[in-house]
């Protein structure tokens, strides 16, 4: 009883009070924009209707703050904001409109959460393998080409690198399709030819992804295996006459585990803000380019739709780790 | 300065450290530019390197040399600022989160996690496209010094907590040491490390932050900055025209300038943590 | 490791066999989309909100009733048959449709269809036109290939709201709508159009859309007017930036792309089979229906000042300006209007005379005639001395690079300040304004794309102000709010709205400039009037001009002439010079593209008249 009440309970106040926060903020933001979404709409109409005299501007102006719901005070809006978060709805995009937020983000999860769940998991798993190994046995040699690897490839800026990829390998040797979620004229059926095909357009954006997240995990696991195995029980262990494969893999990777389970845990909410530049390097469809257009187009309800998605999953993640974090560690004790 | 003669016997730090030196040479070098960076046409377009342009110039007619001076300039200020800035209130809010715990800890932990849970880049963006007529480098560098920070407090706060469950802590607090002295004399020795580590890992993030946002046109673009530089030389397409000059000086520069950070870290890092320095004598 | 690889390597063997494309490439045209990645791909319903609509939807599924041609200044009777009829008083309007042309599931177009959209638009809130229709009193049908449309209040331009030009109020088909219980909510998906393709298939992604000429072509406006569309499917596809956009047509997988001034050159060298509107320098389109410029903020000090403004103007040396631009590729234009041929020929013959003898006051008395009939030739030769290759005609010269723009006279440009109380800084020679402080200048560019010429006009104003004295600021700003609502000084949008492109009216240029519609700062103002400017004569012409029939164009012509002279005489923005487009064709599948030397129609893919375009393609032949 002791463990809830001293030590569950305040993490989930902590846990909804960050909730709380996070999504006011993002229902406050965005009204600070310089951006009306109103007027933002009406110029894409204009681009997109021929004319529009001043006059009807004005009915048009009045008829789209109805129906966006941005009539009324700032405080009535937070309520209904609320009350429609409840619901699982988000409102209407005011961009797209009349499409629901809801509607346009089941559109592009499948493409960034298959992508970047898989990139994320395997450049966590691979760099810290890697890092671990490079780490422990740091005066081998392929640790040192490895590491020098990571010197380079991780500090490239990422837009570089991305087209640098596509470059090289959609053009110079065009093995792969230049951009796009799948084949032109295709129409999406349940089969290994469909598979294929999407695998093969997920191919670069992935591999950009991996080679920058891998050499990032290999890194920062490398310094901490390195800290690690000066400490004192790595040392018995070696007195000890453990293999050194074994005091690696059971010591101290486990050991250094601990900061970098936390930061997957990060970088696993960060999913939901999708992958912007990846998107529009290899025309990829996702979450970041909604997201960055809602932006620019001052679409508030998407832009609260995503964002509050993706604090929940952090936050969530982050209470889950802080849960688990002592049976891994048993020095930081339940209080 | 002996500390330095010891660093520099490491090949590591040699080398981040003469890369960096030269940097700030350049910055130092931009004070002495004959060009205004903000005029074009002030030199023949297109040209690949020659002995008038060392580095060639740009589709705006501009030195692709001069203008990376006051690009390193801007940016290595920038990102110090953010560095700075974020290390004081990682350190702060680490500290007395891990040390006090309790009631401190929790409100502070719950600072550092809304701030971790608030798209960080989706904000700083907004804040940019809001802001943007008046982003000037310094108050860039302070934008992302107020996001910078609540990761490694998290970190410095973990590394504490784990500090203050050892032996020591017991020991010190037993023979009365005060929590301030404690803090200082007994942890900063294990925290140094971690903050150079952060600090410089930060400096990093902010200089790779101001490209991205440069490239996605969020930073003022005429401001010279490595971001911006290669902005241009995209916007430009110096890539697909084969003006290698103008496209790969920025991208080498910021390449070398993170290897060069990246370096000086680890190799700080060894130094300041006694029980690597330890290692390393015993290999000497 | 080495098993992991194997089966890595084998994998991505086994990747590379699939083809691209699952139409046949060489009976498919595919072009760029220029509003890029489709948000909502599943819905057509162009009729709600924004919906990607050079997708394919305005320029390969949909026929308007009258459709602008701007490469021959015509205007198109596509649904229409004619053009249309007004009364006296401009409040009745009646449209003739065209016979013989059904939907696309095979229902005839007719009468009823649009009485019924004009009916569902005026009565739906939220849906396109639902505000201009409120102007509409009743519509009926007068026999199956006739509307009538009478008007609560005269309006003799009231037909323009059916005009396509990049957008318009479009047809629906009412046997699809009237089953819909929400027209807002309505998907429109498999969508019925009037044009000659229908869907075949789309990106859920909303990356690409592929269109399939219809089996009964010959039933839409299009097969009617001009035959058979060529290419068999068409696929609006978008790469991405320009630079993606260059390497998919080097892979001969985009035939018309939407580039930048330097991808375009990229691509031209890369590429030897692909080729730009003009086939030499300077390549780009120069007939774009819009001039582009500079727009100062007539309700702040010191711009709501007749002689800074003509200060501001003759500080700018055009050749460099458009140099810095666009190397030069552009045709200059001292007038509101896009010098594109049709509007050179019967504007700018008109007003020629009249800017020569042109004078401007410059204080003691004296007068300064302002325009260079030589700025054309100057940009000429800046282009020759780039090492390009440039005619020799000055007659081909002027519709290339432009005729004549004003002077670059800073010695005038600082008469004209200095009369006004402006000083220079004795110690940096800057300028500062008459109350003392630096003359500071904040740019707004409210486009972020580097290939947009507001963007390139933004930083070549800047350039040229600077070295005039002026501390000059850019800034690139996503949102048209700010200059919307007049909280700036200068910024690069358009100087004044498009003309229609396809008639001489230019009601459309001048009517924003009417004081009706004028508002304090902190308001939206007109579009095509962020300047905020009035005049008390603009009005009157708008006056005049709303009571001249559509087809009296002898006065229609008259009248914007004045609005022209006026405009000049106050320089309330500051044109520079047409919209120059950049697009590139590659001629691997393709050929007979309209370019320069063959302008049987506009050359963009994004605009409604591609369909009107497609029937004149040739296939190479190639596999």
């Amino acid at each position: 009883m002791n463990f809830v009440k001293r030590y569950l309970l305040p993490r989930l106040i902590i846990y909804f009070l960050v909730i709380f926060i996070g999504i006011t903020t993002v229902f406050i933001i965005p009204r600070l924009l310089p951006t009306d979404p109103v007027l933002q709409t009406i110029t894409r109409l204009r681009a997109q209707g021929a004319y529009m005299d001043p006059e009807s501007t004005q009915r048009t102006i009045e008829t789209l703050q109805e129906l966006f719901g941005l009539k009324g005070s700032l405080s009535d809006q937070y309520v209904k904001f609320w009350q429609r978060l409840f619901k699982g709805d988000f409102g209407p995009s005011f961009f797209q409109f009349p499409t629901p937020v809801m509607t346009l983000i089941k559109q592009s999860l499948p493409w960034t959460a298959a992508l970047l769940l898989t990139t994320t998991l395997v450049s966590w798993l691979l760099g810290n393998i890697l890092g671990g190994f490079a780490g422990y046995f740091s005066s081998r040699r392929w640790g040192k080409i490895l590491d020098y690897f990571a010197m380079v490839i991780r500090p490239m800026p990422y837009y570089i690198l991305a087209l640098g990829l596509l470059i090289l390998f959609a053009y110079v040797f065009p093995i792969f399709p230049l951009g796009g979620g799948y084949t032109i004229g295709m129409r999406l059926t349940w089969s290994w030819n469909t598979f294929l095909t999407l695998l093969r357009h997920a191919f670069l954006p992935a591999l950009s992804l991996l080679l920058i997240g891998i050499f990032v995990w290999f890194q920062a696991m490398k310094l901490v295996v390195q800290s690690v195995k000066t400490d004192d029980f790595v040392k018995y262990a070696e007195i000890g006459g453990i293999k050194s494969n074994k005091i690696a893999r059971k010591y101290v990777i486990k050991n250094a585990m601990l900061p970098q389970i936390t930061g997957l845990a990060l970088s696993l909410g960060q999913i939901f803000s999708g992958a912007l530049i990846t998107e529009m390097v290899f025309s990829y469809p996702g979450l970041g380019t909604l997201l960055y257009n809602s932006i620019f187009t001052g679409d508030y309800n998407l832009l609260m739709g995503i964002t509050a998605i993706s604090i929940l999953v952090v936050t969530t993640s982050i209470l889950v780790i802080d849960l688990l974090y002592p049976l891994f560690d048993p020095r930081v004790r339940y209080k | 300065m002996k500390v330095l003669k010891d660093l520099l016997r490491d090949g590591k730090f040699a080398f981040g450290f003469f890369v960096l030196i030269f940097l700030i040479f350049l910055a130092f070098l931009s004070f002495f530019s004959p060009y205004d960076p903000y005029r074009w046409n002030v030199v023949p377009r297109d040209t690949p390197p020659s002995w008038s342009h060392i580095l060639g110039t740009t589709s705006r007619g501009q030195d692709v040399f001069w203008e990376l001076c006051f690009a390193v300039r801007n940016s290595l200020a920038m990102s110090l600022i953010a560095g700075v800035f974020s290390r004081i209130i990682a350190i702060l809010v680490g500290m007395v989160a891990g040390y006090r715990g309790g009631m401190a800890d929790r409100f502070l932990m719950f600072l550092s996690d809304s701030f971790l849970v608030l798209p960080l880049f989706l904000i700083i963006v907004l804040i940019g496209s809001m802001a943007k007529a008046r982003l000037s480098l310094v108050s860039l560098g302070l934008l992302l010094g107020v996001f910078g920070w609540a990761w490694d407090a998290r970190v410095i706060r973990s590394q504490v907590l784990s500090l203050r469950e050892r032996d020591f802590t017991y020991t010190s607090l037993l023979s009365g040491a005060r929590t301030m002295s404690l803090i200082f004399k007994e942890y900063m020795p294990f925290l140094t490390p971690l903050v150079f580590a952060t600090f410089i890992g930060n400096v990093s993030w902010a200089i790779g932050m101001e490209i991205t946002l440069a490239i996605l046109n969020v930073f003022r673009i005429e401001i010279p900055s490595l971001g911006t530089m290669l902005q241009w030389a995209l916007n430009y397409q110096a890539l697909l025209l084969g003006y290698w000059w103008w496209i790969g000086t920025p991208v080498v520069t910021s390449v070398m300038l993170f290897i060069a950070l990246y370096l000086l870290s680890i190799s700080i890092s060894e130094y300041l943590d006694p029980r690597m320095r330890v290692q390393r004598i015993g290999k000497a | 490791m080495k098993k992991l690889l194997t089966v890595l390597l084998f994998f991505s063997l086994g990747l590379i066999v699939f083809a691209e494309l699952t139409v046949p490439r060489n009976e498919t045209l595919i072009v760029n989309q220029l509003t890029g990645r489709v948000g909502t791909p599943g819905n057509f319903n162009l009729w709600v909100g924004w919906k990607w609509s050079d997708r394919g939807l305005q320029n390969l599924l949909l026929e308007p009733l009258w459709c602008v041609e701007y490469a021959t200044g015509e205007i198109i009777n596509a649904l229409a048959a004619e053009p249309p009829i007004y009364n006296k008083d401009f409040t009745q309007l009646t449209i003739k449709l065209r016979k013989g042309v059904y939907w696309s599931d095979g229902v005839p177009f007719t009468a009823d269809d649009v009485v019924y959209m004009i009916e569902l638009s005026k009565n739906t809130a939220g849906f396109a036109y639902n505000s201009q229709m409120q102007e509409v009193k009743e519509v009926k049908k007068i026999d199956d290939y006739t509307v009538q449309i009478e008007l609560v209040k005269p309006n003799s331009r009231f037909h323009t709201y059916f005009l396509d030009r990049w957008g318009g109020f479009r047809p629906l088909p009412k046997h699809v709508f009237e089953k819909v219980s929400d027209p807002l909510t309505f998907e429109f998906n498999p969508p019925v159009g009037t044009g000659p393709y229908v869907l075949h298939s789309y990106d859920t992604g909303g990356y690409w859309t592929v269109w399939q000429r219809r089996d009964d072509w010959q039933r839409t406006p299009t097969g009617i007017l001009y035959g058979m569309p060529q290419p068999k499917y068409v696929a609006v596809m978008t790469y991405g930036g320009p630079d993606k956009q260059v390497l998919a047509m080097a892979q001969h997988q985009l035939d018309a792309a939407d580039l930048t001034m330097e991808a375009l050159r990229a691509v031209l060298m890369r590429v030897s089979t692909t080729r730009a509107w003009r086939k030499d320098y300077p390549w780009t389109v120069n007939i774009d229906p819009c001039v582009t410029g500079v727009t100062l903020n007539n309700m702040v000090e010191p711009y709501n000042n007749k002689d800074v403004r003509w200060a501001l103007a003759l500080a700018i040396d055009i050749v460099e300006y458009a140099g810095n631009a666009f190397d030069g590729a552009v045709t200059i234009s001292p007038i509101h209007i896009p010098l594109t041929k049709s509007y050179m020929d019967t504007y700018f013959t008109r007003i020629e005379d009249w800017l020569k003898n042109f004078e401007i006051d410059i204080g003691d008395g004296q007068k300064f005639k302002p325009y260079d009939p030589n700025a054309g030739q100057r940009l000429a030769e800046y282009a020759k001395k780039r090492g390009y290759p440039v005619p020799k005609d000055p007659n081909e010269i002027k519709y290339i690079f432009g005729p004549g723009w004003w002077k670059y006279a800073p010695d005038v440009a600082e008469k004209l300040l200095i009369k006004n109380g402006f000083k220079r800084d004795p110690r940096t020679r800057g300028w500062l304004l008459p109350n003392g402080e630096p003359w500071k200048i904040t740019v707004y560019c409210t486009n972020t794309n580097p290939a947009h010429p507001a963007y390139r006009n933004a930083f070549a104003v800047a350039q040229e102000w600077r070295k005039f004295g002026i501390d000059v600021d850019v800034v690139v700003f996503d949102t048209p709010t700010v200059v919307q609502q007049g909280n700036y000084e200068v910024s690069s949008d358009w100087p004044a709205a498009e003309p229609w492109g396809g008639h001489p009216d230019l009601y459309r240029v001048l009517d924003p400039f009417n004081s009706a519609y004028m508002v304090a700062i902190g308001e939206n103002a007109a579009w095509g009037n962020y300047s905020r400017w009035t005049n008390p004569k603009m009005d009157k012409i708008i006056e005049s001009l709303r009571l001249t029939d559509w087809n009296d164009t002898e006065n229609i012509v008259k009248l914007g002439l004045e609005g022209l002279k006026l405009l000049i005489e106050e320089m309330p923005t500051i044109p520079t010079f047409n919209y120059p487009g950049v697009v590139a064709w590659d001629e691997y599948y393709w050929t007979n593209y309209p370019g320069a030397e063959n302008m049987y129609s506009q050359p963009y893919h994004h605009w409604p008249n591609l369909k009107y375009m497609l029937p004149f393609l040739k296939p190479t032949g190639r596999k």
